[in-house]
């Protein structure tokens, strides 16, 4: 059996994938793939957490977790297909419309 | 042992590689389906993990739905060619610093978690000679975290008729005020 140390360390790799991805890319659509990046390690170390303890808690915050990762995609999609359609650009660096 | 390191050696690898290489590529439908990869191995992570039925429900939910809708929106934005080539932000240092602190945390928790773990109880316990694994998630899912579930399904709808309305005004706005 895998130690239960090795998922939390893998977990906690793809999270900083994803927490770079959000931190340093410029394309909007790039960005809201690093949050998916994000669940999926969550996903991960809390599908392992209920593997270990035979607790069915973790499963079923897995399955949360998926309805929510398709809410985010598609309010997230939905604003920036709005921002392009007002601004025909989706850097995040240049989309500085409502800045005081 | 021997199989069951090799197999979560592979999928971890299958995880990390795609994931890097969706967040280093120039070109949006690369990245994309870079994280097809990903989720297609974390699915079977999953399976490994002791769960078929996240198993399916990944493959359908992100593979079937969401990385489509990721595909259908960059096709639609139809960003140009020269316009794709600097990648990071012009502040990245920033970013890098931030992340650092994320990291900081993030090693001072993993200490923290392992030294727990020992001591973990099950609270909602489920017994695999009793039945399966999607047998239980399903117990537990419309007894125990039924109102959860209900409202889950309503952010869904919420979200479904805020994405159509988003859409429908700006354009009556636009065909409006042109």
């Amino acid at each position: 059996m895998v130690p239960f140390k090795y998922y939390v360390v893998l977990s906690l790799i793809i999270f900083s994938i994803g927490l770079l991805g959000v931190l340093l890319r410029k394309n909007l659509i790039i960005v809201l793939v690093s949050f998916e990046i994000i669940m999926n390690g969550l996903m991960i170390f809390l599908a392992s957490v209920s593997y270990y303890t035979k607790d069915v808690q973790g499963y079923i915050l897995v399955f949360f977790l998926l309805a929510l990762a398709a809410v985010e995609a598609g309010v997230g999609l939905t604003l920036v297909v709005l921002v392009y359609r007002k601004l025909k650009r989706i850097y995040t660096d240049e989309v500085n419309y409502y800045r005081g | 042992m021997i199989l069951e390191m090799i197999v979560f050696i592979y999928l971890s690898l299958g995880m990390i590689i795609p994931g890097i290489l969706a967040i280093i590529s120039k070109n949006p439908v690369h990245a994309v389906l870079w994280v097809l990869v990903l989720i297609l191995h974390q699915a079977f992570m999953l399976f490994t993990l002791g769960s078929e039925f996240l198993t399916a429900v990944q493959i359908i939910v992100y593979a079937g739905a969401v990385i489509v809708l990721f595909l259908f929106v960059v096709y639609m934005i139809n960003l140009k060619r020269e316009e794709i080539w600097k990648v990071f932000v012009k502040k990245s240092p920033l970013g890098f610093v931030i992340f650092l602190i994320f990291i900081f945390f993030f090693l001072k928790s993993l200490t923290f978690l392992t030294a727990l773990s020992p001591h973990f109880k099950a609270h909602l316990p489920y017994d695999l000679t009793q039945g399966t694994n999607l047998w239980w998630i399903a117990r537990y899912l419309f007894t125990h975290f039924l109102f959860q579930f209900e409202l889950v399904g309503v952010l869904l709808l919420v979200v479904v008729l805020g994405a159509v309305f988003l859409l429908r005004k700006l354009k009556e706005v636009e065909g409006g005020s042109l």
